[in-house]
C-alpha cells in the first residue's frame, strides 16, 4: 500500500529502487516495468531529477558549479515535489502502479554525505508518499567501484563529491563519498525498513526476488484495457515498429 | 551586529558564532506596497550616511532566479515545488550574498525574505511545521519593517503598475475565475496572513498608506537606530572586505 504522510491509503502502488552508483538497481527496475507491463498493468515511471519545470536549473548550478550542499538538497527536492505532484500522486490516485528510480532516500544519502542535517532534509521530504515496498540493492564498496570506475570514466563534479573536498583526486573522492553514502543507506534499511537485496547475485535471480516480493501484493492495481487498435490492425496484418510509438506499450498476445 | 540565530537548524556546517559586523534589514509587504521603491530611497540614504549596501530580493539568485520565472510562466507549478524553489533561491543567495555582506560590513537591504514565501505558502493550506521546516536555514534579521496598506489603497497601485497578475491573484487555487475578485480574495488572505505572522517574526509595522515621503521617513528613524552602534566603511576597505568573504564563500562553503 502505497500511504499519504497523514496516513491514507493510495489505491496505486509505489515500488522504489535505491542503491549507490553501480548496484544495478536501474537494470533490475526496468526489467521490472517490462514484466509488469507484460502482465497489463497500468504502469507509471520517474526518474530522479527528471522534473521537466526543475531539472534545467539543476543541471546549470552544477555545470557551474554553484550549489552548495544546502541549495543542492532543495533544488533536487524541488524536483521530486514537481514530479510527486504531477506525476506519481496522480497515478497512484488512479490505482496504477509507479516505479520510481530512486527516490527520498537517495537525499537523504547524499545530503546527509555532504554535511546537511539528516533530521532537516528528512523534514524536508515529509511530503513524500511512502511506498508499497522501497527495494535497496546493497553492494559492497569495493564491487560498485569496479563496476563505476573500472572502465575509467571522467567523473563528474558533485557525482565524485569534489565540492565537499573529501580528496582533490576525483576517484579517490568518488570512492570516500560513495562509502559515505553507503553507510547513509545501511543506517537506512532499519529506519524505513527498505526490503534488501543482494545486488552481487545473478541479474536474473535478483529480479525473480523481486518480482515474488511484489507479486502479492499487485491485487487491485489498474490494468490497462487491450488496445482495440492494434488488435483491429493486426487483423488488417497491419504492423510496424512505429506503431509502438503512438499505440500505448503492450506486450504482444 | 548581526547576531548568529537561524529560525531553526541553521545553515549545514555553518559554525561561526561571533556576531557579523553588517546589518540585515528587510522590507516586507504585500504587491503593491511599494517595498522597491522604498528600497531604491534606502539603498541611496544608507550610502550617503557612509555605510556600504547590498541590496537582494527574491528570485534573484545566480542559480534559481530564472528557473524560478521559467517555471511559474507555464502556469503549472505546484505549490510544494514552488516553495522548494524559492528555498533554493534564498538559501544561493544567503550563502553567496547575503553572509558574505554580512561579513564584511554592508547593510544589507532585502526586498522580501522568508516571510512572504511563508505567507503564500499558508494561505494555500501548506503544513506550517513544513515550511517553518524548510526555511529553518535562514538567518534571524536585524530589523524586519512590515509596510502595510490595506486593500483599498493597494488595487489602484497595483493597477496603475502592471494589472493583476496570475499568481498575485491567487489564480492557481481560487475558484474565482474573474481576476478581479480572486485578487482581492487573495490579497485580503495574504494580509490577515502577515498579520498572524507579526508577532512570530517581530514585525516592525510601518503604515504604507501614507505618501512615499512619509513612509521613507518613518523607515529611515527606525534604521537609524539599528545602524546607531556601526562603524562607517570606507568603498575601498568595504570592497576589499567582500572579495576576501567571497572568495571564502566560493568554496560553497560559508563556515
Amino acid at each position: 500500500m502505497a500511504r499519504l504522510p497523514d496516513g491514507r491509503a493510495l489505491p496505486g502502488k509505489l515500488f522504489i529502487v535505491e542503491g549507490i552508483d553501480g548496484s544495478g538497481k536501474s537494470t533490475q527496475l526496468d526489467l521490472l516495468r517490462k514484466w509488469l507491463i507484460g502482465q497489463g498493468y497500468c504502469v507509471a515511471f520517474s526518474e530522479w531529477n527528471s522534473s521537466p519545470l526543475v531539472k534545467a536549473t539543476t543541471k546549470k548550478g552544477k555545470k557551474k558549479q554553484m550549489l552548495t550542499p544546502a541549495s543542492f538538497s532543495l533544488i533536487h527536492a524541488a524536483d521530486m515535489a514537481d514530479r510527486l505532484e504531477r506525476q506519481i500522486l496522480p497515478a497512484l490516485r488512479a490505482g496504477a502502479i509507479v516505479l520510481a528510480d530512486r527516490y527520498i532516500y537517495t537525499a537523504f544519502g547524499r545530503d546527509v554525505a555532504r554535511g546537511v542535517p539528516p533530521n532537516w532534509v528528512r523534514k524536508v521530504y515529509s511530503f513524500a508518499v511512502e511506498p508499497t515496498v522501497a527495494f535497496y540493492f546493497r553492494v559492497p564498496l569495493e564491487e560498485s567501484l569496479r563496476r563505476i570506475l573500472g572502465g575509467r570514466p571522467k567523473l563528474k563534479y558533485y557525482e565524485a563529491g569534489l565540492d565537499i573536498g573529501l580528496s582533490d583526486d576525483p576517484y579517490e573522492s568518488f570512492s570516500l563519498f560513495q562509502g559515505r553514502i553507503l553507510d547513509e543507506y545501511d543506517k537506512m534499511v532499519d529506519e524505513f525498513g527498505l526490503t534488501e537485496i543482494d545486488a552481487t547475485l545473478p541479474l536474473v535471480k535478483q529480479q525473480e526476488m523481486v518480482r515474488e516480493l511484489i507479486a502479492p501484493l499487485l491485487s487491485g492495481a489498474l490494468r490497462v484495457e487491450p488496445s482495440a487498435w492494434r488488435e483491429v490492425l493486426a487483423k488488417e496484418s497491419v504492423y510496424g515498429r512505429y506503431l509502438d510509438e503512438v499505440l500505448p506499450e503492450r506486450s504482444t498476445p | 551586529m548581526t547576531h548568529i540565530r537561524f529560525y531553526g537548524e541553521g545553515l549545514p556546517e555553518f559554525t561561526r558564532t561571533k556576531p557579523l559586523p553588517g546589518r540585515l534589514i528587510v522590507l516586507e509587504g504585500t504587491d503593491g506596497v511599494g517595498r522597491s521603491t522604498q528600497i531604491a530611497l534606502l539603498r541611496e540614504w544608507v550610502e550617503s550616511k557612509g555605510y556600504a549596501v547590498q541590496s537582494t530580493g527574491l528570485k534573484r539568485s545566480a542559480v534559481a532566479g530564472s528557473g524560478i520565472k521559467d517555471a511559474m510562466r507555464g502556469h503549472t507549478l505546484g505549490i510544494l515545488t514552488a516553495n522548494l524553489f524559492y528555498a533554493t533561491d534564498m538559501v544561493d543567495r544567503l550563502e553567496k550574498i547575503i553572509l558574505p555582506a554580512l561579513r564584511a560590513g554592508f547593510v544589507v537591504l532585502t526586498d522580501r525574505y522568508i516571510y512572504s514565501i511563508v505567507a503564500r505558502a499558508l494561505v494555500r493550506g501548506v503544513d506550517p511545521g513544513w515550511i517553518r521546516n524548510v526555511f529553518g536555514f535562514a538567518l534571524v534579521p536585524d530589523a524586519v519593517f512590515y509596510l502595510h496598506a490595506d486593500l483599498p489603497h493597494l488595487i489602484p497601485r497595483v493597477l496603475n503598475a502592471r494589472g493583476f497578475d496570475y499568481w498575485e491573484s491567487g489564480m492557481d487555487f481560487l475558484p474565482n475565475r474573474d481576476y478581479y475578485e480572486a485578487f482581492v480574495e487573495y490579497q485580503s488572505r495574504l494580509l490577515a496572513q502577515f498579520e498572524a505572522l507579526v508577532e512570530e517574526y517581530d514585525f516592525h509595522r510601518i503604515d504604507a498608506t501614507q505618501s512615499i515621503r512619509e513612509v521613507f521617513q518613518s523607515l529611515t528613524v527606525e534604521i537609524d537606530q539599528v545602524l546607531a552602534d556601526m562603524k562607517p566603511i570606507s568603498p575601498a576597505e568595504a570592497e576589499r572586505e567582500l572579495s576576501e568573504a567571497l572568495a571564502e564563500s566560493k568554496s560553497g562553503r560559508v563556515k
